[in-house]
């Protein structure tokens, strides 16, 4: 029945050929390994992301007096709604989580040198969206925790010289954060960055199919792939693994992973993604005492905190963001195996440790 | 030969987990979609009689739908459903004609139901009412 259908579709469309071609001749390297398969992990995450995200969109009222009665309703009332909203959350915290992994694999295998810059490009732009398509959602329940943690956010732009206050207050439609802001922030969460995220994403796998995917600096002998073409050349692995068959089981054994720990969040650990404030209707005239970002902005907020100016704390996480944003220019080297890189090594483990540190620090103050 | 039977059983056991599967996150998603039965109903409902006069019609929402109270001339009082048995519209009360008539085609019915004219083909659904020390109980 099946390969009658097949038969009858690539008799019309050919579809034998895209088999062929993108499929099972779709050949990679004999040494690839795990961490190659976290961006299907990724594309799998995302499409989790919207279509839990429209589900709550059916209950969800966007307007600051019923929003919170709203994601309580869903919670406490709608059949099975508690699943779809926890789903939702924890998955936003999983997938900057899953995003983080995947750069530091292609950090750490160099994968984002030439002819590969507009890869790491795209992607480290695509981290940034998540984190943006995060901040605005984490508005929509309209909670204590939403209301103040946003209140804390949008304010740190009032470091930029000359124009921040003015920033700030274009950020949230007025002085405060209030109706308006809810307004600005469901629409770039539900209708603006998912388009722009999934614009993305095409264009990271349009890069991916062009220049073709790297082979790991590990098991072999040249480590360094230098970078000397005279004109564009994709780079295949003659004699590789298909990509299925075999790779498609290593992407599955690693979704499966994946689902089982997200699932295990969602049934052991379902306060992961709250604090106690988010279970109070957001009052604009009382701030919590404690209030803190997700645990993927600690690092941030602690940056802000220990400088003496906010402006100096801003610069200097902007230095940061760009030059990691521009890394594949400034380290041009062709070497690609982390062990040959002692400095590169030493600078990224400490960068990890400085990162933990600073969120561990965050967390407890 | 070996192979092909070991081929057939990983298959199926592939087969049955992806349904497992399937069914166990289509089940939560088509709960969360169906939309909540028995809203109100079998609940009664109570009206003041002061609340209409003689000639009068008095619409509301009964068991999820809609339906209506009329108090005829002679002062009889009498709850039906106002949805239009034709194609579920709802009905109107024409009080100078002191009968029902439906917007969408014209169905016409009288005080108790009964169908006057138009493509409707049966009367309007009566709603048994009990009157109690001026208040009318409906269901
Ligand atoms: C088309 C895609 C999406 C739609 C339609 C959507 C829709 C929604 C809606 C209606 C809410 C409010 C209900 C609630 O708070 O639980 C929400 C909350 C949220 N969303 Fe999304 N979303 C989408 C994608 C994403 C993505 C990709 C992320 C992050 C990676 C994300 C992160 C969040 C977060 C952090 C919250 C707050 C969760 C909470 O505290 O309850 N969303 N989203
Ligand atoms: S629906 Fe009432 S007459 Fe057609």
């Amino acid at each position: 029945m099946l390969k009658r259908l097949y038969r009858w579709l690539d008799l019309r469309i050919g579809v034998g050929e895209i088999v062929e071609k993108e499929l099972t001749g779709y050949l990679l390297p004999r040494n690839i390994n795990e961490w190659y398969s976290l961006g299907s992990v990724l594309l799998v995450i995302f499409a989790l992301q919207v279509i839990t995200g429209m589900l709550l969109m059916i209950y969800y009222v966007p307007d600051a007096d019923k929003a919170f009665k709203s994601v309580t309703f869903i919670m406490n009332e709608v059949p099975f709604g508690w699943l779809i909203r926890l789903c939702h959350a924890v998955g936003s915290n999983m997938m900057v989580a899953v995003l983080i992994l995947h750069m530091l694999s292609t950090l750490l295998m160099g994968s984002y040198k030439a002819p590969r810059e507009l890869n790491w490009v795209t992607g480290f732009t695509l981290l940034a969206l998540v984190q943006g398509i995060s901040l605005t959602g984490y508005l929509a329940p309209w909670s204590q925790l939403s209301f103040w943690a946003t209140t804390v956010a949008t304010n740190s732009a009032s470091a930029v010289p000359l124009v921040g206050p003015y920033l700030v207050e274009f950020l949230r439609g007025g002085k405060l954060v209030g109706p308006p802001t809810l307004g600005r922030f469901f629409a770039l969460h539900a209708a603006v960055l998912p388009v722009v995220i999934a614009a993305f994403i095409g264009a990271h796998l349009f890069l991916l199919k062009r220049t073709g995917i790297s082979a790991p600096p590990f098991g072999r002998e040249g480590t360094a792939t230098p970078f000397e073409a005279q004109q564009y050349h994709y780079q295949g692995h003659p004699g590789g693994i298909p990509f299925f068959p075999n790779y498609v089981l290593q992407d599955l054994a690693s979704i499966s992973v994946y689902f089982a720990v997200f699932l295990a969040v969602v049934f052991f650990w379902p306060g992961m993604p709250f604090t106690p404030d988010a279970f109070v209707p957001a009052d604009p005239f009382k701030t919590p005492a404690h209030i803190k970002p997700e645990w993927y902005f600690l690092a941030n907020y602690q940056t802000l905190k220990i400088f003496p100016s906010e402006l100096l704390g801003l610069s200097v996480q902007a230095a940061a963001m760009t030059f990691l944003a521009l890394l594949p220019f400034i380290d041009r080297s062709p070497e690609r195996h982390p062990l040959k890189r002692p400095l590169f090594l030493t600078l990224v483990i400490a960068g990890i440790l400085l990162w933990i540190a600073l969120s561990v620090w965050g967390h407890l103050s | 030969m070996e192979n092909e039977g070991r081929r057939k059983f990983l298959g199926v056991c592939v087969a049955g987990a992806t349904a497992c599967a399937a069914v166990a996150a289509g089940y939560p998603v088509f709960r969360y979609l169906a939309p909540k039965s028995g809203q109100g109903g079998g609940a009664k409902l109570v009206i003041p009689a002061g609340e209409l006069k003689e000639g009068d019609a008095k619409f509301f929402e009964f068991a999820g739908s809609s339906a209506v109270l009329i108090k005829t001339k002679s002062g009889e009082l009498v709850a039906l459903s106002a949805v239009c048995t034709h194609l579920g519209c709802i009905v109107q009360w024409v009080k100078e004609k002191q009968q029902f008539l439906c917007p969408c085609h014209g169905g016409q019915f009288s005080t108790d139901g009964t169908v006057l004219g138009g493509p409707p083909p049966r009367p309007l659904a009566k709603i048994p009412l009990t009157v109690t020390e001026g208040n009318i109980t409906i269901g």
